[in-house]
């Protein structure tokens, strides 16, 4: 199989996918509004602990004592994560449904250019949906950000892709072969809120601190909020961004290996998940 | 009629009990529900504690009369499950009988849609209940919680006023759910919103007044505040007995429009034969 | 005396068509045309009518889980529009597709369950439980999952579940769809023996098979479009054409100059089969098979008694099963 059949292939997947969303606008709506709301209490929370929208503690763990735009911003990648997480298994968990898995498994092309478009399209409706939600941070929130800093963060949001559809991968195969996946899931992405800093400075305590360091939106989240609070530049960053990028390496092969592995199994066994 | 109570009173409990069955058969899910709600409320506390520098805040105290941030913030989103629990407990019961494919062999039964929808109701209050024990033990060994004992007893009659409009809403979105493809959204949208103007973890009076005014129509708003009353002595800006009577106001006026859209919903797709579709 | 009376009932459905920008098209299907009929105590009738006829609606209307346009039907006295909650409670229900249980339940559990839906009594419905599973040969397998049990099995627990109240009247919407002769066989024996004989009931079955009804009931509703076409016994529905006989011809080839023959044609995938209803076959055969052998090529030719199928195509120019040969 050449590189161009195989490109062909991850664009009709891409188009397919784009299309099938396209018929639920509401949810792209959704989508391009509603992740902001979740950060909204948090704000008024700030607000009612200190009387302001200025902490002189938080200014000791994260470097600022705005909490407002620290809490945005973790909302904001937080789009990526949910698309990660749910994006891809949910897309195989429909064609299961719909009996088009079995049909995509069986067909004679590889299946690394399918995950590639299947990923290719959640980066691409993520980032429409986190572009929609820094527009709206910035209408309504006031939240600030440079020209030169986009595309630094730019860069960082590629890396934090590259590691979560790597793990994004390894769900996908693990989706195909338990029909409860979605348990373990949700279990990956609440640990992501308790043992990340989304939501919370995670220094505030060494153990979500320690935990913390081994997930990549940990790094991620540092070198966005370090380019946009803090203004610091990538080079200001480098160890976080090279931590990044290893991650990401040992993510796709995971991803990699797990998917083939379960794949192999699924057909050896006749589960490919039965609804 | 005498005959026909206890005949509706045995098909809620059924609905109870049947809920709880196939429920259990989920064992994974079972076990992570309860603790999800751990994962919502540990991040509020370290983020709370992170920007005060410690357990105690002067300007919550100066706010509410407490400055525990510890105890406000754990009292609120633990009742924060009730909404929970009406919002995808109750909503989601009919969709989920869709899915079952079971749901014309229950609408062809000889029992109200109402003995259905309390069925699922005391069904979603029981598993919520014991989530909020879970819960409440996990934080008493993480944090240590200091409550006033004598306050339990006031505080669940007060839970048990408010439920009254929570079932309201549950029956209004089981309806909506039931005919919206996207019906999720729905729910989502009502649901993040309703925090928003809830005390969960601040007091109203930061909000901006619009909310503050619309908040005024939330039974969470005069429930959570009144349980921190009787919890931990947070100051409020009505009596307890002004509280009781606009719950029970607001939860009349909550089942009775809940239940106008679920009969309206149920001729609805009687008429257009979609009951049993997906 | 009439179990069940239907009146005029009608029933439109729209069909959502093609987005039009703001607009959408909009198509109205007519399920249900005008029917009125009516079902004595005690008997067993039965709707035949291909798939898309209308005759799930009409059950459904009946068992109150649709509420038609117009017209409307009592069940025993009781108004399906006015009283649903009375017509619900001497009614019992099997509707079609796959899923109408909780599969992670037993089917005890699920059994239990619908008991207190209807009324029953913990004493009661463990008797009338013991008693269902008992004749539909479950016991053994009655605290296993329903996700455990095959196709047949749970079709089993469906009919247990809808008798389970002992209601006087029965709706079966196409009872043995899918399932393997031998327990096709078996449900059917129990509906016509010990539903319908030992115990009395009025039932009242849609089936698109043409031998479950001619097998089972007492008077057959031929349903096509949403009209009903003629009811009657299935005797006198074969009488109506015995003067006739049937003339099959299957052949390969065009056979569209036989008009004036009265021929119904089916085009299956390897032939045609075309069938001629005389009343002397032999009169005919000849210049039928001559008019054929000028663009087609005969297979084989046969002179049969005419089926309800046979009544069927006569009477609404359309066939009966689209499913099998």
């Amino acid at each position: 199989m050449n590189s161009f059949y195989n490109i062909h292939i991850i664009l009709a997947e891409v188009k397919k996918s784009l299309k099938i969303i396209l018929c639920y606008p509401m949810e792209i709506v959704y989508w391009c509004i509603f992740p902001i709301f979740w950060a909204v209490p948090f704000i008024f929370q700030g607000n009612a602990l200190v009387g302001g929208m200025k902490s002189e503690a938080f200014s000791e763990l994260t470097g600022t004592a705005e909490f407002m735009p620290y809490i945005l911003i973790g909302a904001v990648l937080n789009t990526y994560v949910l698309s990660a997480l749910y994006g891809m298994s949910n897309s195989l968990r429909e064609e299961s449904y719909w009996g088009t898995l079995e049909l995509i498994l069986g067909s004679p092309c590889s299946k690394i250019p399918i995950l590639l478009g299947k990923a290719l399209n959640e980066a691409i409706t993520s980032t429409i949906f986190a572009i929609s939600q820094v527009f709206i941070c910035i209408v309504i929130f006031g939240l600030k950000i440079a020209i030169n800093q986009i595309l630094p963060i730019m860069l960082i949001v590629i890396l934090l892709m590259l590691g979560l559809y790597g793990l994004s991968i390894a769900l996908a195969g693990i989706t195909i072969q338990i029909k409860q996946s979605r348990s373990l899931i949700h279990t990956v992405e609440y640990l992501f809120y308790l043992f990340s800093p989304v939501r919370y400075p995670v220094d505030i305590n060494p153990w979500t601190k320690t935990i913390s360091l081994i997930i990549p939106l940990t790094y991620a989240l540092i070198v966005v909020r370090g380019i946009t609070l803090l203004n610091k530049g990538l080079i200001d960053l480098w160890q976080n961004v090279v931590i990044l990028l290893l991650m990401d390496i040992a993510l796709i092969v995971f991803g990699y290996y797990i998917f083939f592995y379960i794949e192999k199994r699924a057909r050896k066994s006749g589960i490919i998940s039965t609804y | 009629m005498k005959m026909n109570l206890r005949h509706y009173l045995r098909a809620i409990n059924a609905e109870n009990i049947k809920e709880w069955k196939i429920e259990l058969t989920y064992r994974v899910d079972f076990i992570r529900g309860l603790f999800e709600p751990l994962f919502y409320v540990l991040p509020a506390i370290l983020y709370g504690m992170a920007i005060v520098g410690g357990r105690y805040s002067e300007n919550l105290e100066k706010l509410t009369g407490t400055g525990n941030l510890i105890t406000y913030t754990v009292i609120g989103y633990v009742f924060m499950g009730f909404l929970e629990t009406a919002v995808w407990g109750m909503g989601f019961a009919l969709r989920k009988e869709q899915w079952y494919g079971t749901i014309e062999q229950v609408f062809a039964a000889p029992v109200p849609r109402w003995v259905y929808v309390m069925g699922m109701a005391l069904h979603s209050t029981m598993h919520q209940g014991l989530i909020i024990i879970m819960q409440s033990v996990v934080i008493y060994f993480i944090f240590g919680l200091v409550l006033d004992i004598s306050g339990i007893l006031p505080s669940l009659l007060i839970i048990g006023i408010m439920m009254i409009s929570l079932y309201g809403l549950g029956i209004l979105l089981s309806s909506l759910v039931l005919i919206f493809k996207e019906g999720w959204i729905i729910s989502e949208i009502l649901y993040s919103f309703m925090i928003i103007v809830t005390p969960i973890a601040y007091p109203l009076a930061v909000l901006p007044s619009i909310l503050q005014k619309i908040s005024m129509y939330m039974p969470t708003t005069y429930g959570i505040s009144t349980i921190r009353h009787f919890l931990i002595g947070e100051s409020l800006g009505f009596s307890v007995f002004d509280a009781v009577l606009r719950l029970l106001a607001i939860g009349v006026l909550w089942v009775i429009f809940g239940l106008f859209i679920f009969n309206i919903v149920d001729r609805r797709v009687r008429n257009k034969g979609e009951l049993g579709t997906y | 005396m009439d179990h069940i009376v239907v009146s005029n009932l009608t029933k439109k459905f729209i069909k959502k068509g093609k987005r039009r920008f703001l607009t959408r098209e909009k198509e109205e299907i007519l399920a249900l045309d005008h029917i009125s009929l009516r079902v004595k105590k005690g008997e067993l009738f039965g709707l035949l009518g291909p798939n898309g006829a209308g005759k799930t609606t009409l059950v459904k209307c009946l068992a109150t889980l649709l509420i038609p346009d117009e017209g409307t039907a009592v069940i025993d006295g009781y108004d399906i529009i006015e009283d649903p909650i009375s017509v619900r409670k001497i009614l019992g229900i099997t509707t079609g597709g796959e899923r109408t249980l909780y599969w992670k339940l037993s089917a005890r559990d699920n059994l239990k369950y619908f008991a207190s839906l209807y009324g029953l009594s913990s004493k009661e419905a463990e008797e009338r439980i013991d008693y269902l599973l008992n004749i539909m040969d479950l016991k053994e397998k009655q605290h296993q999952r329903l996700e455990k049990y095959s196709t047949g099995m749970r079709q089993k627990v469906s009919i247990a579940r809808a008798i389970l109240h002992d209601p006087k009247i029965i709706l079966l919407d196409e009872p043995t769809l899918g399932l393997d002769p031998s327990f096709s066989m078996f449900l059917r024996s129990f509906i016509k023996n010990e539903l319908n004989r030992k115990e009395g009931k009025t039932i009242l079955l849609t089936t698109h098979y043409m031998e479950e009804a001619d097998q089972l009931c007492d008077r057959i509703a031929f349903v096509n479009k949403g009209k009903l076409i003629v009811v009657d016994t299935s005797k006198n529905l074969k009488r109506s054409v015995s003067k006739n006989e049937v003339l099959e011809i299957k052949c390969v080839g065009n056979v569209e100059n036989l008009v004036g023959f009265n021929a119904y044609m089916e085009n299956k995938r390897d032939y045609t089969k075309v069938k001629i209803l005389h009343e002397n076959t032999e009169e005919i055969m000849d210049d039928v098979l001559k008019i054929i052998k000028e663009k087609a090529k005969i297979l084989s030719v046969n002179v049969k008694r005419p089926t309800l199928e046979d009544v069927f195509i006569h009477l609404t120019g359309s066939e009966l099963r689209d499913d099998y040969e």
